[in-house]
């Protein structure tokens, strides 16, 4: 490995603007670190090179551990966005500066100047100051000035940012044929999607301080893991669907499982589905299509862009109510689709036509958080209740939607009433109070995974703790928790407790299970925490943590509803508590998992 | 002059023009070429007796000498603190970055008094100078103190803007290409900085060869020793030999001249790359 990051984390001011961040980048590899502004990206870059200290984590370069080494010693290139070039000296001074500094012999410098000159394609420029070059061109001279000292790694932020569209297209071919011809393993940050997939051997999306996922640019693209990197990286319509054992589902209308993937879980439930639009499908008619229909439409708005034709359009007969807009709301009801030139003359469309839509292939999230139910005994209190600020925020963080619905069964809510009556809405969400372990109770037995306990107004958590009763559901609640941290920038915190009487054996057992939790949550759910190990009564340990802040919540595991209601009824009960998220995955569900 | 007409908000180039050659001439030319007129009718032998005059080289001598190390002093220190105000945050920085100016707006004569009582042998700062054997009232260092006083915003406010243009990304494009904190200062800040540094030392400088107020109040005013040339200008003022005043003035104004030029011409060189390609 060339570049190796350890649960790297840098904080401004408390907060954390990378956020445990753990990164391979293998030898000779061009990786683009991708992300909106803000994203703690190019603090991560300089971070890697020096020019930034880390609080927490560890940082290497082809195996020798530079944390704590400075920046000059550290052995890298770093190129910026505005080329930073030394402007009182020439082409050659740039370029030769840290040949200079390194006290290498003047006929060498000369030689390695004309090595990198030509490798950039700017020969004869030698004499020339920065400010009679253009943009492009002082550019190349900032990427031969990064190389000069033969770095180990180069390191590029947002090198492209200050030029054009056709000299950023040039400077990029130029680049990627520097790092092929040296082998040089890269790292470049872009807020630019294109640039990314033009450049990039493999792609990490950051968001909030955290990596999200990384992977090859196809693999990416065709089958992101996480709400943001699927509409960050190109358009998508997101859906609501079921997922069933034989496939999905948009309401009443079950879609083919031909052009579905595999997903593990054979649970019934509500699930994010990936529409590209490219491999969205219109026709006049249902028949006429020749991938699965899922509904019909009329034509809103068409631009067309050169090689391809846009066309939004409006869904009818209920079906918009499965569509998750570009800001979480479900109100927008518009489909996005692209079509090739040959797709247009075949079946050409005008604005007001009615079409079928079908869908070629569509990618499932695995997210277990899909979208949120406020659920109240009255109109009114479900109502208040998806308002919510902590509620709202969280929604809008994961661009996902909040529905409300009353159920006048949750005041007299008794666990006798284990009628089935299918909850497949994501999140439940209630609000705490003397009755909320009943109504949770009613709720986990008629289907519902995850509820959310909002005591009153608080906003976005700083820290998370993750706790789970029973090893049957720890698979659930880590997925729950990567989920749900990927969207807010809060530190994740695992907390382990052992009955404060246990013996050595058993303890030796617990930080065992401790580490364990640590790497499954690493490699399966690409979750970075913390672990604490506590001795004690669970409840109490774990309100003892919460009471040091107001501003955390919990995510909560259980597989047995009693113990919930012994261990956690005072907790969940208090008006002035904290947000629990709680996951149940009851031992049944998880054998057939 | 069609050639030189150039588009602009203000009204045409005639008019603006026009203007300011009226407005300096009034002000600044007129003036002068008066002050030359007048020395111009002194016969030429008198002249030279007048100039040369071992009273009048050493008040040059002192008049410029203690101008010019006030200045260097204020570069080093201007700098310094320039480079405090612009790189830190602090409690309290705004109200430093005010203080600066106060040199400009305090009468020459208020603060050449304060220093005086600071100094002189009994002041707050002189009786501990005095056992040390350094007198600063009424020698040529309380004259070096009260031009250096009167320097410091000149080059703090010069120096302000450039450093505040030396991109941090040029530090750190330097570190990643392993140099260390004081060749980056000496090959990449200084470089950038130094046009401005010697626009301050120039502001500075040919400030302080025209300060009167606060001078004759600590100088001492000792013929020889301590005497500066403007002083030595109203000495022969108040005796109404105006010839011999103008002479002398006719002098400070010609060493002025070329040591200003000098500073420019240092300064167009030291800046061509700003300008070159037209940025």
């Amino acid at each position: 490995m060339s570049i190796t990051l350890d649960q790297v984390t840098k904080r401004y001011q408390g907060v954390p603007v990378v956020n445990d961040v753990s990164l391979d980048v293998r030898e000779g590899e061009f990786f683009v670190l991708l992300g909106p502004s803000g994203s703690g990206k190019s603090t991560l870059l300089r971070a890697i090179a020096g020019l930034t200290g880390v609080d927490h984590g560890r940082i290497s370069l082809h195996g020798r551990d530079v944390t704590n080494v400075a920046a000059r010693r550290r052995g890298v290139g770093l190129v910026f966005q505005n080329y930073a070039l030394f402007r009182h000296m020439t082409v050659a001074e740039n370029i030769e500066f840290a040949l200079r500094v390194r006290r290498v012999r003047a006929h060498e410098r000369r030689e390695r100047r004309k090595e990198l000159l030509r490798l950039v394609a700017l020969e004869g420029l030698d004499d020339r100051l920065p400010t009679q070059l253009s943009g492009g061109q002082q550019q190349r001279i900032a990427v031969a000035r990064a190389l000069a000292h033969k770095p180990e790694v180069l390191l590029l932020d947002e090198p492209f940012g200050a030029l054009d569209a056709k000299i950023r297209e040039e400077l990029r071919r130029t680049i990627r044929q520097v790092q092929r011809e040296l082998k040089i393993s890269t790292v470049l940050v872009t807020h630019d999607q294109q640039e990314a997939f033009a450049l990039a051997d493999r792609i990490g999306v950051m968001n909030l301080g955290r990596l999200l996922e990384s992977a090859e640019p196809d693999e990416l693209y065709a089958r992101p893991a996480t709400r943001f990197v699927a509409t960050f990286l190109g358009a998508a319509n997101l859906l609501l669907a079921r997922q069933t054992a034989d496939g999905i589902s948009f309401g009443a209308a079950p879609v083919d499982a031909r052009g579905v993937e595999k997903v593990d879980s054979g649970r019934e439930r509500e699930v994010v589905a990936v529409l590209r639009p490219e491999e969205a499908e219109i026709a006049p008619t249902p028949e006429a299509l020749s991938s699965p229909f899922i509904a019909r439409g009329t034509v809103d708005e068409i631009a067309f862009t050169g090689a391809h034709e846009r066309i939004r359009i409006r869904l009818t007969d209920g079906a918009a109510a499965h569509l998750i807009g570009p800001d979480g709301s479900a109100d927008s009801g518009v489909l996005e689709v692209s079509r090739s030139q040959h797709e247009q003359r075949n079946f050409a469309v005008v604005p007001g036509e009615q079409v079928a839509i079908g869908m070629r292939r569509v990618h499932v999230l695995p997210t277990p958080l899909s979208s949120f139910t406020a659920c109240g005994v009255t109109a009114a209190g479900a109502e208040r209740l998806s308002g919510h600020p902590f509620l709202v925020d969280l929604a809008a963080r994961m661009k996902t939607r909040i529905a409300v619905r009353v159920e006048a069964a949750l005041d007299g809510a008794s666990i006798g009433s284990t009628a089935s009556g299918g909850h497949s809405l994501g999140v439940a969400v209630l609000r705490a109070g003397p009755k909320v372990v009943a109504q949770l109770e009613w709720l986990f037995h008629r289907g519902a995974a995850e509820a959310l306990v909002l005591p009153a107004p608080r906003t976005a958590p700083q820290r998370v703790l993750i706790h789970w009763l029973d090893r049957a559901a720890r698979r659930g609640t880590l997925a729950v928790a990567a989920s749900l941290l990927r969207h807010v920038s809060a530190e994740a915190v695992y907390f382990g407790i052992i009955p404060a009487e246990t013996t050595g054996a058993a303890r030796s057992l617990g930080m065992r299970t401790l580490l364990d939790a640590r790497s499954e949550a690493q490699a399966v759910h690409g979750l970075e925490m913390r672990t604490e190990l506590r001795f004690g009564d669970i409840a109490r340990e774990l309100e003892a943590q919460l009471g040091t802040s107001r501003d955390q919540m919990l995510i909560l595991g259980v597989s047995d509803l009693a113990s919930l209601r012994e261990r956690f009824g005072a907790l969940l009960n208090s008006e002035a508590g904290w947000p629990i998220l709680i996951v149940y995955r009851p031992h049944d569900v998880v054998r057939r998992e | 002059m069609n050639r030189f007409r150039q588009p602009s908000v203000l009204p045409g180039f005639g008019l603006t023009f026009g203007f300011t050659m009226f407005y300096l001439s009034a002000i600044v030319l007129i003036p002068l070429i008066a002050l030359v007129l007048k020395a111009g009718t002194m016969p030429w032998s008198e002249f030279l007796d007048v100039v040369f005059h071992p009273r009048s080289v050493a008040s040059y001598r002192l008049s410029f000498g203690t101008s010019l190390l006030a200045a260097g002093i204020n570069s080093v220190f201007g700098f310094v603190v320039a480079w405090t105000l612009v790189r830190y945050e602090f409690p309290g920085r705004k109200i430093i970055d005010a203080l600066i100016d106060m040199p400009f707006a305090l009468p020459t004569a208020v603060s050449g008094i304060a220093l005086t009582a600071i100094f002189a042998k009994n002041g707050w700062i002189g009786r501990y100078l005095e056992p040390l054997g350094i007198e600063v009232a009424y020698t040529w260092i309380g004259i070096t103190v009260a031009l250096t006083l009167i320097g410091l915003p000149f080059v703090v406010r010069s120096l302000q803007p450039a450093l505040q243009e030396v991109q941090s990304d040029l530090e750190d494009a330097a570190e990643t290409l392993g140099a260390g904190k004081f060749y980056i200062f000496r090959r990449i800040i200084l470089p950038t900085v130094t046009p401005a540094l010697l626009t301050g030392f120039a502001l500075a400088f040919a400030r302080a060869v025209g300060e009167y107020g606060s001078v004759i109040f600590i100088a001492g005013n000792l013929p020889m020793k301590t005497e500066i040339t403007p002083l030595l200008i109203v000495i022969r003022l108040e005796e109404f030999d105006y010839l011999a005043a103008a002479a002398l003035g006719f002098v400070m104004l010609v060493i002025s001249f070329v040591m200003l030029l000098g500073i420019n011409l240092l300064q167009a060189w030291g800046r061509r790359w700003m300008v070159a390609g037209g940025r």
